[in-house]
């Protein structure tokens, strides 16, 4: 695989390939991100749009060189698209979606997880999208360090020095960022699974 | 010993490196044996990440990374377009036009040079520099072109004070043509700048400039008077000059009157004429100082001076004030024991009387120098 860094440059010299190839890179990371903070999914595939497309036009200024630099900078502009996407919002009336591809009917055509779920079974509660809304609230009440931990760790699949670089920070603080950033969700959810259940689960999956 | 944030980031480093980026849901749960607490909340924040990881709601739907990727690079190709066609246009001129853009060039060129010149000029203090006449220039051209006559009074104070600085880095014996071109420079722009300063009309701006400029004098007094052990005799003379124009009490010479006696002893008899003459003067003959010290008498200034050359026909007497200061003069006349006399020259005024003590007939004709 070819490093960042060469892609980066190759790109800067308006090659199309390279830009491609980080554009695939890095787009399941700047989706999830997105994808976690907003509450429907045009909204969050509009978003990603802008963050790739000011990739493009900004490109040539960028001054980072390596992949954890060049992450930060779509973050960053990932995080702007939606604080701008809120404060649009903010001023706009609420309008009454129109029928389309909802996170339910995304959910209905998907095979991936368990179709028959246990009651209580950790596997099912972002399944819906009463659900889904509570994890989005969940994310956007998070500070944005945890964020970017979040999907520098579990997205990107970043070790913790690169997410220390990504974000500026030392790596026992990106592991107590990681660490709190969950914990805070699983308050805010409310999930928490007891010992008999997870043994159950395991069980299950076992047979 | 391993605090729970650690241990937490070894099993989520474990389960990423053992199932790649692509770890899937549930794929890890039987690797957990729960056992103690601190392995519970450990294996609940690892299904947590787990399950944020693989949501279907955080996905990318491969029909939109499709459409969204030719959609980046038709935009990127546009960008790409856009900015060589910018490049080219910004040179199509001068490629279509080669005499435009000759023109354009050298007028660019010349723009650049008198900028600089310009900048460098206003640098320049020394008279001998050939900018230095631009720098005036300059300077009247900004008077000139103030709207009012309070800005050109102020202007007018700030380039004589400049020339008064001007004057302390030319004040040696090395620089003593520059020092006295300099020297007029100044005298010429405190008298513009004290006609300037008389036109305005009465009020507390023209007393306000009428003190700065009462400043300056003082201020130039004072620098002019601890130039003086550090100029050489011309530059001296001039500087006696200045302060007399700035209203100081200095020397000045209007003649002088050498007797020679035919006296065994050889010696010569000078008196001289003139304001100002003090007592303990030294003389200065032909511009070079005699060990001979002046006593006054009747408002001129006696010198005895031992063993002269008969023949020696001075063409310039002077003084040197214990002050430092110098005054000068060319209107002399010789006068012999046997009564003849001569008269020479003028005094350093320009306005030598031309007459001599005992009413006779000079015998040369008067030739001012100095």
């Amino acid at each position: 695989m070819e490093a960042i860094e060469d892609l980066l440059e190759q790109a800067r010299q308006g090659d199309a390939g390279a830009l491609s190839i980080l554009y695939n890179r890095f787009l399941p990371g700047i989706f999830s991100y997105v994808a976690m903070r907003v509450p429907d999914r045009a909204t969050a595939e509009d978003l990603t749009s802008e963050v790739f497309l000011q990739m493009i036009e900004g490109i040539h200024q960028l001054k980072a060189r390596d992949e954890p630099g060049f992450a930060a900078w779509l973050l960053r502009i990932a995080r702007v698209a939606v604080a701008g996407y809120y404060r649009k919002r903010e001023r706009q009336p609420v309008l009454v979606p129109l029928p389309g591809e909802s996170w339910e009917e995304m959910q209905a055509a998907s095979l991936v997880i368990s179709s028959n779920p246990a009651p209580g079974d950790p596997a099912v509660w972002m399944e819906t999208r009463e659900e889904w809304q509570k994890v989005v609230k969940a994310i956007n009440a998070l500070t944005e360090d945890q964020r970017q931990v979040l999907v520098g760790r579990l997205i990107l699949g970043y070790d913790v020095a690169a997410v220390a670089k990504m974000i500026g920070k030392k790596a026992n603080a990106v592991k107590a960022l990681q660490f709190r950033a969950l914990k805070s969700l699983q308050r805010l959810l409310g999930i928490q699974i007891d010992s008999s259940t997870l043994r159950r689960v395991q069980k299950e999956k076992i047979q | 010993m391993k605090t729970l944030q650690d241990r937490f980031d070894e099993q989520l480093e474990q389960t990423r490196t053992r199932t790649g980026s692509d770890w899937q849901y549930l794929s890890g749960f039987t690797r957990f044996a729960p056992g103690k607490e601190h392995d519970l909340e450990i294996e609940n924040l690892l299904i947590l990440a787990r399950n944020l990881k693989s949501a279907r709601q955080v996905k990318v739907s491969p029909v939109f990374a499709r459409q969204m990727e030719r959609r980046l690079l038709r935009r990127f190709a546009e960008l790409r377009l856009r900015k060589r066609s910018t490049q080219r246009s910004s040179f199509s001129l001068f490629r279509a036009r080669p005499v435009f853009a000759s023109i354009l060039s050298f007028c660019l060129l010349l723009l650049v040079f008198s900028a600089g010149t310009l900048a460098y000029a206003a640098q320049v203090s020394n008279p001998a520099n050939p900018l230095y006449s631009l720098k005036q220039l300059e300077q009247h051209l900004q008077v000139s072109l103030a709207n009012d006559p309070g800005t050109q009074a102020s202007l007018d104070l700030q380039f004589a004070r400049e020339r008064l600085n001007t004057l302390s880095t030319l004040a040696n014996r090395a620089h003593g043509s520059d020092y006295i071109e300099a020297l007029t420079d100044f005298q010429q722009q405190v008298q513009t700048t004290t006609s300037a300063v008389n036109s305005l009309p009465a009020g507390s701006q023209r007393q306000q400039f009428g003190d700065q400029l009462a400043d300056l004098q003082r201020d130039a007094v004072r620098a002019l008077r601890a130039f003086l052990p550090e100029l050489d005799l011309s530059a001296r003379l001039a500087t006696t000059d200045t302060l007399a124009f700035l209203g100081e009490r200095v020397p000045r010479l209007s003649s002088g009157t050498l007797t020679i006696t035919l006296h065994p002893d050889q010696s010569a008899t000078l008196r001289l004429s003139g304001a100002n003459l003090p007592s303990g003067a030294r003389l200065l003959l032909d511009g070079k100082l005699l060990e001979v010290t002046g006593t006054l008498q009747n408002g001129q200034l006696l010198f005895i001076i031992p063993n002269w050359d008969g023949k020696r026909h001075p063409r310039s007497l002077g003084v040197l004030a214990p002050d430092g200061t110098a005054a000068q003069t060319t209107a002399i006349t010789i006068v012999t024991s046997n009564g003849t006399s001569s008269n020479n020259g003028t005094n350093n005024n320009g306005n030598g009387n031309g007459s001599n003590g005992n009413g006779n007939k000079p015998k040369t004709t008067p030739t001012p120098h100095r």
